[in-house]
């Protein structure tokens, strides 16, 4: 067998759990997000340039696709947000204990549902 | 000796002590400023996103006369060209750090970080550009 580098123990060796599947999931956020950051850079392009491509740049965002895309980011969004402080919490040292981690955790998902739920409320019933 | 270069090479600990140059893939002795702009963006963070997704969903689905309007203003064209630039560090540093983890190889991770670099500058340059275009009302309504 090679030795095994760095991340190497899920999912072989670790057994399902919310803890590293959300740490897993703040990574994987992460870089969604950080696609997203073209999108809305190339967005403030198109605002500044205008013209063709400002209409062609919106019609592809709010296009059935580019919508799902903006729902994925939505969640991407809220769920780092959310994660995120969950992540600054325990760099100040707070919030290390099993019971609590979990439960933090648990917030962190309803968090991000809630959230998402809300803007998107808002989003349809306008 | 060479010149201290980061607070822990002036702290009590010497040579003889530690060992200072972790040998073959140790630490590079310069991370901490990288964790710590991660740490700060990410705080910066907070009000910054929650303020654009705000302002986001207040402009109606994107007209570009309200995107346009809502940019001239100051305090709101301040506060984009801020979240692109806390955004990209932030989104800099996790990048740097997934690519730490997952790529190995000498050749594809010094790629990688060209790639980010790269991408993240190109990035910053045009995007505050362009909030600046608007700003200065350089751009047709």
């Amino acid at each position: 067998m090679e030795r095994p580098i760095s991340p190497f123990m899920f999912p072989m060796w670790y057994r399902f759990q919310i803890t590293s599947a959300l740490s897993i999931l703040h990574r994987l956020t992460g870089i969604a997000l950080s696609v997203g950051l073209i999108v809305l850079a190339w967005w403030l392009i198109s605002v500044a340039v205008g013209g063709e491509i400002f209409r062609l740049t919106r019609a592809v965002l709010v296009s059935p696709i580019g919508t799902i895309a903006l729902f994925g980011w939505s969640v991407a969004f809220f769920y780092h947000l959310c994660s995120g402080i969950r992540h600054l919490a325990w760099d100040a040292g707070l919030g290390f204990d099993l019971r609590v981690v979990y439960r933090s955790g648990y917030g962190v998902l309803a968090a991000t549902v809630l959230l998402t739920g809300l803007t998107w409320l808002y989003v349809l019933t306008r | 000796m060479d010149k201290p270069r980061s607070s822990s090479h002036v702290t009590a600990l010497r040579d003889d002590a530690v060992l200072r140059r972790v040998r073959y893939l140790g630490s590079a002795r310069d991370g901490l400023g990288e964790w710590q702009l991660q740490r700060w963006t990410a705080i910066a963070l907070i009000p910054l996103g929650l303020y654009f997704v705000a302002s986001i969903l207040s402009l109606a689905s994107a007209d570009r006369a309200m995107v346009v309007t809502w940019l001239s203003g100051l305090v709101p064209a301040l506060l984009v060209v801020f979240l692109m630039a806390a955004a990209l560090a932030h989104s800099y540093a996790g990048l740097r750090s997934i690519f730490a983890d997952y790529v190995h190889e000498r050749r594809a991770s010094f790629v990688a970080e060209l790639l980010l670099r790269a991408a993240t500058a190109v990035l910053f340059g045009s995007s505050i550009l362009a909030v600046l275009r608007i700003f200065l009302g350089r751009t047709g309504v």
